[in-house]
């Protein structure tokens, strides 16, 4: 074995990776909230009857769930350049991973609905609730129930695909700034399995902490 | 440049080559995983916990990792201790223990789901632990288990793209390559996306379907 | 009997697995029938390909003259930019024929022949936004592959002019360059003036313009294999001496770029 590990010179580079961290984790929150809000329309939309909006959403939600993630980023930013949309390496990575994030939760949240028995809307309606007033009360609260967990892990899927941002040119968040690091000094082997160590622990945080909440909100 | 694509059946020709590779990568990724997956979860779902718990955390840390990282750091550290694999056995390597990691917990679910009660029925008829196994748990777990495995097999074939980083030319990397050369970016990722989609769609709605129907049995 | 039997045994054993430990990488290249160079195919004329598909360019002729000295065949592995030393440390070639710039940092992984190339930086853009000097690309949209010569350079100078409106994105291979050049997400970069010529004739971008030469020291490439392959090194070396010294060099710039081959020594040093 003729390679000597350069640790010492690879852990003065931490604190750059952990501020890369940080940027990954807004990303990946970023595109869950986005994610989230487009999911939830376009479940609503697969479930209309409106010929349109069935054929646009299961456009979106087959089309993301069918090819892969990298593919989605990549063509945000290279595809739409040639349309003339010019997109930049960071806004192509979080607009790739909101919509991956949408056509999966799309799936979880139609899966979500159909779980809530139409009895409970019904009950609540004959119990003088206006209907968003039933849904808001009644429905969404088991509705979270169901999909929380699939939701968490979309989350953990979330901060895992950003790191796929390095392909496109991104170089601030964590995997971005680990590669500039490897390509000024080829210590790849360190400064990769200190990002392996970093992601390990956020997404160890997030799941922990996801659950910890879990059994708060859902003590009964 | 406006007399028509410089894309041809030269370029197809070679994206589908590309698409093989990834079909391969799959396969060898999804064998290997789910070979090693069987064994991990069945371990798992009899095991006392001083072995669940760590097998647990290890495996925990295929799924916790970014692959992309996973197939660097393998990738590093095998010309590190000298070993001579290529970049696509590598690959498979990676997706295959990152394929089983998933793959001990359909398992396991699948194994969970027999009810005891069946299988202490049938330990009582008379069959050994091992018949039970075989005869009473396995095709129940299989059917249980079959629309989860299904989408992980789609998913390691998306995720078999970012092996590109490590230099082997699968689809996607064709793909980059083609657009190099003739630089029609979208027309050339929309033929690639068209390829992955063809290969995954059937296949996902298969799972679909299948699920749906044994769901409405049960 | 049976001792000194079992003696002689051990060591025949020991001699076998003690000796060939460390084989020289020229001998594995010769007894292996292949060379496996690692070029870079989005880097005309150095390295591309042509409608076939087929990887050509001076690179390319490089790579196949030194496996036809070695007598084996070439094989090209493919490598952006930013993977020709990986390729080489992590054994998936054998060689980088890549015009890779001899700098001392990577001097600390890798080893370098004496230069077979030398480059000279220009300012690329696009038609009409006015940029042609190097220093009218303060304060723009600027861009490079990550880890080369040039880019270090030119994001050192992007943080020193400290402007606003100014940025540095650095890409992972020479073909994200030119595209994000193409559609605008980048102003200009700085390439070799080679590769700018090459791509403005290739006509493959529209409306891209060569700018006035960028102020960095000339970039002599060289020919990299592993830091602790000496023997192969010096071989690397004297195939690049008798390159020159036989024409062939002159020749195969003539082929690819047209006119004299820049001069590859430097003046008042020995080596």
């Amino acid at each position: 074995m003729n390679y000597t590990f350069h640790w010492y010179q690879a852990f003065r580079a931490l604190p750059e990776m952990l501020v890369g961290a940080l940027v990954t984790i807004e990303v990946a929150v970023l595109s869950m909230v986005i994610g989230i809000a487009a999911g939830i329309l376009l479940a609503l939309g697969r479930n209309s009857k409106n010929k349109l909006l069935y054929g646009v959403s299961t456009a979106w939600v087959e089309g993301a769930r069918n090819t892969p993630a990298l593919f989605q980023i990549y063509m945000a930013y290279f595809g739409l350049g040639s349309l003339g949309i010019f997109v930049d390496s960071f806004p192509a990575l979080l607009i790739g991973i909101s919509f991956n994030n949408a056509g999966y939760l799309a799936e979880t949240f139609r899966g979500g609905l159909r779980a809530v028995p139409p009895t409970q809307m019904r009950a609540a309606r004959s119990l003088g609730m206006s209907a968003p007033k039933a849904f808001r009360l009644v429905v969404l609260p088991q509705l979270f129930r169901t999909v929380f967990h699939p939701l968490m892990n979309q989350m953990v899927w979330a901060i895992l695909m950003t790191s796929l941002g390095v392909v496109v040119g991104v170089n601030i968040d964590l995997t971005g700034v680990t590669q500039e690091l490897n390509v000024r000094t080829f210590r790849t082997f360190e400064y990769f399995a200190m990002a392996a160590v970093i992601y390990y622990v956020i997404t160890k945080l997030v799941t922990l902490s996801a659950r910890a909440a879990a059994s708060r909100l859902f003590r009964y | 440049m406006m007399d028509g694509s410089d894309f041809g059946l030269q370029e197809l020709l070679l994206m589908l080559k590309g698409a093989g590779v990834t079909l391969s990568i799959t396969f060898w990724a999804v064998l290997g995983g789910t070979l090693m997956g069987l064994v991990f979860g069945l371990v798992r779902s009899v095991a006392p916990w001083w072995i669940n718990w760590p097998l647990g955390g290890l495996l925990d840390v295929f799924r916790s990792v970014p692959l992309l990282i996973q197939l660097v750091l393998v990738n590093s550290f095998k010309s590190i201790i000298g070993l001579n694999a290529s970049a696509f056995v590598v690959s498979c390597v990676v997706l295959a223990f990152y394929t089983s990691s998933y793959c001990s917990e359909i398992v396991r679910a699948g194994v969970q789901a027999v009810p005891q009660t069946t299988r202490r029925a049938a330990r009582s008829l008379g069959l050994t632990y091992w018949q039970d196994l075989r005869e009473i748990v396995f095709p129940i777990a299989l059917r249980v288990s079959l629309p989860s495995w299904t989408g992980l097999t789609l998913g390691v074939m998306k995720d078999s793209a970012l092996v590109l980083w490590i230099g082997v030319i699968e689809l996607l990397r064709t793909s980059q390559v083609i657009i190099t050369r003739i630089q029609e970016p979208l027309l050339v990722l929309s033929v690639c996306g068209l390829i992955y989609f063809v290969i995954s769609y059937p296949i996902s709605r298969l799972g679909t379907r299948l699920e749906a129907r044994w769901r409405d049995l049960d | 009997m049976i001792g000194r039997l079992g003696l002689f045994s051990a060591m025949l054993i020991s001699m076998a697995v003690v000796t060939p430990a460390q084989a020289d990488k020229l001998d594995d290249i010769i007894a292996s029938g292949k060379l496996r160079c690692a070029v870079v195919l989005d880097f005309p004329p150095m390295g591309s390909r042509d409608e076939k598909n087929t990887p050509i360019g001076y690179d390319v002729d490089t790579c196949n003259d030194l496996a036809a000295a070695l007598g084996v065949k070439p094989e090209y592995v493919e490598t952006p930019f930013p993977d020709r030393i990986p390729a080489l440390t992590s054994g998936r070639a054998d060689v980088g024929v890549a015009s890779t710039s001899d700098t001392l940092k990577r001097a600390q992984t890798i080893g370098f022949s004496i230069p077979y190339f030398a480059f000279k930086m220009v300012v690329l853009t696009k038609k009409g936004i006015g940029i042609d000097s190097y220093a009218s690309l303060k304060g723009r949209k600027t861009g490079s592959v990550s880890g080369t010569f040039e880019a270090i350079a030119l994001e050192k100078d992007v943080k020193k002019w400290n402007d606003p409106k100014g940025s540095f994105r650095a890409y992972q291979t020479q073909a994200d360059v030119f595209l994000a050049l193409a559609q605008g997400q980048i102003e200009a970069t700085v390439v070799t003036s080679t590769v700018a010529a090459a791509t403005v004739k290739g006509g493959k971008f529209k409306d891209l313009q060569v700018g006035k030469d960028a102020p960095y020291d000339i970039d002599y490439v060289g020919l990299i294999a592993l830091r602790q392959d000496y023997g192969f090194l010096n071989y690397l070396n004297l195939f690049v001496h008798l390159q020159t010294r036989t024409g062939r060099a002159q020749e195969l710039y003539q082929k690819w770029i047209g006119g004299t081959m820049p001069d590859l020594t430097v003046k008042g040093v020995y080596r």
